[in-house]
Parts: structure tokens; C-alpha cells; sequence
């Protein structure tokens, strides 16, 4: 890997880092959904930092071009951070309809309550 | 005396969503059984489009209004989370859309309250009377039946019918945890592995009066597809749970 890459590859690390904190600091992501994310950011820097340590990785699976390395590596971290989002929406989707449901049927009592005042 | 609620899921029925009322209520009223045996409805308005709600309102039926659309099996769901709340002893769906018939509701209830089963399901097949849909969705249901009998070991003839009754515990299972976008045959698979008796009675359908199944031609594929997965995820779930109670 040459300086330049590296160089340009840490400064958009950073880019990245910075980004995150921001929005964690706004609280528009919660800390809790943007572990995978720093994570990944992590074991990136690593590996721009020591370029070694990524090639011999990548020589042991057997993955000859570099480049083809880095971009598989890429896409298994997208691929679970995309998985993590669907179990997210799942789960609030789940939410979501338990609450609709005790919300209609509170609304009924409630309806239910009214009417017997009259 | 031993309560039952009779839940009609609706989604833009307002045409002949209060006939069905109607019907229902006379239905009860001719049942023997009066002393021992209580009917009431509710109707869950899945957040219809036309004008159910107002309908409903206006004929000040027993109702349940959903803020969202929440497909059949949120809204069946829902009611299952009623008859718990109200400590009904029997709950039973019927489809508002005219396809079942409340004639026999006693029927399906009876079962229960012998103590004979847990889950009692209306079955257009046994008899095989009255509307038996096209020959191509009798195979899909052949199908389902098979796949159903060999992930749980319950034989049905009727897998999509939504006509059942469901006793106590059950209605504690399915208010927690009821499948959500084609419910029908996946419940029978929960209820079974839950160690549930599963009974089928013969009862005629009448082909629907309005609105549409939530069954249409284009899904059909997607549906055999999601019922069968979802049966089979169904089982090794189930599986896997037994193996933590060891």
C-alpha cells in the first residue's frame, strides 16, 4: 500500500470517526445502534495503519488481490450492519403492533366509559 | 356459565359487515344452551379505508377501531388480547366478510366445553359442501396440509380456514405470540407443538359476499412460499426450545 493511500485513507477514517460523534452528540443515532458501526471503523484504521496485518489476513483465506480483499471486507461489514437494521425494524415492528393494539383497545374502554356517563 | 367471544376481523366491509351482525345475533339467540353458554362479539376494524368504522358506530356495534392497518393476524391478534383481558373461555373467529357462517358457532364451541379440544377448526373440506374455492387453491391447501402434518404431526383437511375456536390457554398463546401475515396455517403448527388437541368439524362456506381474500392469485406463490418457511422456521424453533428445557 502506498503513503498516499494510506494518508488519504486515514483522513477519511477520520472523516468517518468525526461523523459518527457528531451524531452521536446530536443524539440522532443512539450509542447503542452505532457499535457495529465503530467497530468497523476500528478494524479498518488497523488495518490502514499496520497494511501488513491486513495482506498476511487475507493471504491466510486464501484471497490473492488486495483490492478484491478490501472490498470483500467492506461488504461483510455492510452486509451485518444491513442485517442489524432488520432485526431492528423487526423488532419495532413488533413493538409497534403490541402498542396499536393496546391503544385500540384502551380506546374502546374508554369509548366504552364515556358512554355511560351520558 | 361459560363465555365466549366471536372476533370478525374487518378490513373495508362496510357493506355487509352489520348483516353479519345481524345474522350473528340471531344466530345466538336460537342456540340451545342459553343457560350455559354466553355469546358476545367484538369487531376489530383493521383501520378501514371506507367507511366501516362510522357503520359500526352508527349501528353502535361492539367494536375495536385500530389507529394502524395491522393485516388479519394483527388484528386477530388484537382480539385474542381481548377475550384474555376480559377472561373470555372460548374465543372464535369468524371472517366479516360473509364467507363463514354463524350457525355454527355452537358447534365449534362445544368441543371446548366438553373438554374434547383445545382448538376446534371449520372445515369446508370434510363434507365437502358448499363453496370449495378453485382447484388450484385446494391443491395449494393440499400442500399446506401435507407440510403441516409432516413439521408437526396434525392432520387437517382445512389449513386456511379461519373459522376456529380456541380455548383458554390458547388464547394466552396466540394473544402473545400469533403469526403475522398469513396467520392461519402457521397457527395450527404453534398450537400443535404447544401440545395443543386440534379438532375439525365440517361446516359449509359461502363463497364471499364483498371485499377481497387476503389470498390474491398474483401472491399465491408468495404465499405457498412464506407459509411453508415460515412453518418450517415454526418447528426448529420449537425444537430448539425443548432442547433448553432439558
Amino acid at each position: 500500500m502506498s503513503t498516499t493511500l494510506q494518508l488519504f485513507m486515514i483522513c477519511a477514517e477520520v472523516l468517518y470517526f468525526v461523523l459518527i460523534f457528531t451524531f452521536l452528540k446530536k443524539k440522532t443515532l443512539s450509542l447503542k445502534y452505532t457499535f457495529l458501526w465503530l467497530f468497523a471503523g476500528i478494524v479498518m484504521l488497523i488495518f490502514t495503519i499496520f497494511p501488513m496485518l491486513f495482506v498476511n489476513l487475507i493471504k491466510l483465506c486464501g484471497v490473492t488481490s488486495i483490492m478484491n480483499g478490501l472490498f470483500a471486507l467492506c461488504i461483510f461489514f455492510i452486509i451485518i450492519i444491513l442485517m442489524s437494521l432488520t432485526s431492528i425494524v423487526s423488532k419495532q415492528t413488533d413493538r409497534i403492533r403490541t402498542l396499536t393494539q393496546e391503544n385500540a383497545i384502551l380506546e374502546k374502554r374508554l369509548r366504552e366509559l364515556e358512554e355511560k356517563d351520558k | 356459565m361459560f363465555n365466549v367471544l366471536v372476533i370478525i376481523p374487518a378490513y373495508n366491509e362496510e357493506e355487509c359487515i352489520i348483516s353479519t351482525i345481524k345474522k350473528l345475533e340471531e344466530d345466538i339467540d336460537s342456540f340451545d344452551y342459553k343457560d350455559k353458554i354466553h355469546f358476545d362479539y367484538v369487531v376489530i376494524n383493521d383501520c378501514s379505508k371506507d367507511s366501516t368504522k362510522s357503520v359500526l358506530k352508527d349501528n353502535k356495534a361492539n367494536f375495536i377501531s385500530l389507529p394502524l392497518n395491522l393485516g388479519i393476524g394483527g388484528a386477530v391478534s388484537c382480539g385474542y388480547k381481548y377475550a384474555l383481558k376480559n377472561n373470555y373461555d372460548v374465543a372464535i373467529q369468524l371472517d366479516g366478510d360473509g364467507q363463514h357462517d354463524s350457525a355454527y358457532l355452537l358447534d365449534l364451541t362445544l368441543p371446548i366445553y366438553e373438554n374434547a379440544a383445545d382448538i376446534v377448526i371449520g372445515s369446508r373440506f370434510i363434507n365437502k359442501e358448499g363453496f370449495q374455492s378453485s382447484s388450484a387453491r385446494r391443491m395449494g391447501i393440499g400442500i399446506l396440509n401435507f407440510w403441516i402434518w409432516f413439521c408437526s404431526g396434525q392432520k387437517v383437511s382445512d389449513c386456511t380456514s379461519g373459522y376456529r375456536a380456541v380455548n383458554k390457554e390458547y388464547i394466552k398463546l396466540y394473544s402473545s405470540d400469533y403469526p403475522i401475515d398469513y396467520p392461519e396455517p402457521e397457527a395450527i403448527v404453534r398450537a400443535k407443538l404447544n401440545r395443543a388437541r386440534i379438532k375439525e368439524i365440517p361446516v359449509i362456506m359461502k363463497e364471499r359476499v364483498s371485499g377481497k381474500s387476503s389470498i390474491r392469485p398474483i401472491h399465491s406463490m408468495y404465499y405457498m412460499l412464506k407459509v411453508s418457511i415460515s412453518i418450517m422456521i415454526c418447528r426448529l424453533a420449537n425444537k430448539k426450545l425443548k432442547q433448553k428445557k432439558r
